[in-house]
């Protein structure tokens, strides 16, 4: 087990996967490669994909490298510390959230919003803001947006 | 009341300048520290948000983005929320802040003892995440918790690895954190239960184990590399005497003087310790008390090879 997540946490993808999760980012959130520029893509373990630092190590017992930027499982799943970072460099699918909706984020809920509020956005993960801060990733289907925040990261907010 | 060992008054007392405020300093619970993530935000944002929640909040003179505040709901702010903020206590923003210029430039530097990764995070911060900075824990099941911090905090120049420091492979870093495990005696105000494994039995080995970091970690460093050692801790021990060793074995070692800070006092380092006298360069070393500046107690050494 120890093994395995250290070796696989340190292998460059295939061009082709490479391709695929940076034209995802860019056509979904218009996020241009140009932003990881400097960066590497690893493949880890059960689909995830790091954003790290170009000039690797020799180390073998590499743990993991960067942040988790995506997970793949057919398509691509974007991560919340993706869009916490990169968040204010997206121009599409996002939605502001009201302060309630935010907190309720936080929490880890489930929103459901008025349809007009959903007017430009396309089904699939969106990224959801409050005022101009990036909070996180939800997935919209069926004009509701389920909570893509790990548990973890969950917070019952009191000040925002 | 904390119950305070005997054998510990007896070591530390004589070092103090005022014994009855270090010991009162001991039994007060530490008040809450954070420091602005400058990947994701900047110390007039959070001022300015912490403003509009009505939370006061005091900047540190010596650090622009170090603030202490009485609220207990700061890890329920937007701000905790998205890493844009990082708890963290005010002396352990030392080790990074005080090797702040030689960052500016550097490649590689090594954080040998990381996890949890307060000083990982500064680090990059620190180095607008570039360069490459490694991440070294001993402990596999504490670096999930590094790896938890360094997502929250957006460190992408960052590498995990997990292995003994003693062993690790033979590379060169321009600068190296050696944030030494300890016997933590500095860590008394937010942890009651210190004093009922307390023992210097274990000083004495948390001593041997910290000379082999401290000389390992100086192999590492590229020549006019710069290092910090650092302990919460106030045995002589495993501070004045890790230098002290350091210098026995690697003449060649500068142990720099540590800048004085605007609104932060820093102390003496002991002299000498039962008995022996400590090489007369281990008095560029600083070290903390608790009573001095509210904080924990700490102990930095900085040095260039
Ligand atoms: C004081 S803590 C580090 C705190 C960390 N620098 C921070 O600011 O969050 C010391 C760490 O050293 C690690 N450690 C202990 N022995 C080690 C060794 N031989 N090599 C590398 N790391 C070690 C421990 O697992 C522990 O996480």
């Amino acid at each position: 087990m120890r093994g395995e997540h250290r070796r696989q946490g340190n292998e460059q993808p295939p061009q082709e996967t490479k391709g695929m999760v940076l034209d995802y980012l860019e056509e979904r959130f218009g996020l241009s490669p140009e932003t990881f520029k400097g960066f590497g893509l690893y493949m880890a373990s059960k689909g995830r994909i790091y954003l790290g630092p170009v000039r690797a190590i020799g180390s073998p017992r590499i743990v993991c490298l960067g942040i988790t930027i995506a997970r793949l499982s057919g398509t691509v799943k974007p991560s919340t510390n993706l869009i916490q970072l990169f968040g204010r460099q997206m121009s599409r699918n996002i939605i502001r959230l009201e302060k309630e909706e935010a907190m309720a984020y936080a929490r880890g809920d489930d929103l459901r919003l008025a349809p007009e509020r959903l007017d430009r956005i396309t089904p699939g993960y969106v990224a959801l803001n409050y005022l101009d801060v990036p909070l996180g990733c939800g997935m919209l289907k069926d004009g509701s947006i389920r909570n893509m925040l790990p548990k973890a990261k969950r917070l019952e907010l009191k000040f925002i | 009341m904390t119950f305070i060992p005997d054998a510990f008054k007896e070591r530390y007392l004589p070092l103090v300048d005022d014994e009855d405020a270090f010991l009162a300093s001991l039994e007060v619970l530490l008040p809450k520290s954070f420091r602005v993530n400058t990947l994701k935000s900047n110390a007039d944002e959070v001022k300015a948000r912490f403003a509009g929640y009505g939370i006061t909040i005091n900047q540190m003179p010596w650090y622009q983005e170090a603030f202490v505040s009485e609220n207990p709901d700061i890890g329920a702010t937007l701000e905790h929320f998205t890493g844009a903020i990082y708890m963290q206590e005010l002396v352990s923003m030392l080790p990074p802040l005080l090797i702040r210029e030689q960052l500016k430039d550097a490649r590689f530097v090594l954080d040998a003892c990381a996890a949890p990764g307060s000083k990982t995070t500064q680090l990059a911060a620190l180095m607008d995440n570039k360069g490459v900075i490694v991440a070294n824990d001993a402990s596999y099941s504490r670096t999930r918790a590094l790896k938890f911090n360094l997502e929250k905090t957006g460190t992408i120049n960052s590498i995990i690895t997990n292995q003994d420091l003693r062993n690790f492979p033979h590379m060169q870093f321009d600068a190296i954190l050696v944030d030494a495990p300890c016997s933590a005696e500095g860590t008394i105000r937010k942890n009651d239960k210190l004093f009922s494994e307390w023992s210097e039995k274990s000083i004495f080995s948390q001593s041997r184990l910290q000379k082999q970091l401290i000389t390992k970690a100086f192999e590492l460093l590229t020549p006019g590399g710069t290092m910090i050692y650092s302990t919460c801790t106030f045995a002589p021990e495993e501070n004045e005497a890790v230098v002290d060793w350091l210098l026995q074995s690697y003449p060649d070692a500068v142990i720099e003087p540590i800048p004085e800070m605007e609104g932060l006092k820093l102390s003496h380092p002991v002299e000498e310790w039962k008995g022996a006298t400590f090489n007369a360069w281990v008095r560029n070393t600083r070290r903390i008390w608790p009573h001095h500046n509210n904080t924990g107690g700490f102990y930095l050494a900085k040095v260039r090879k």
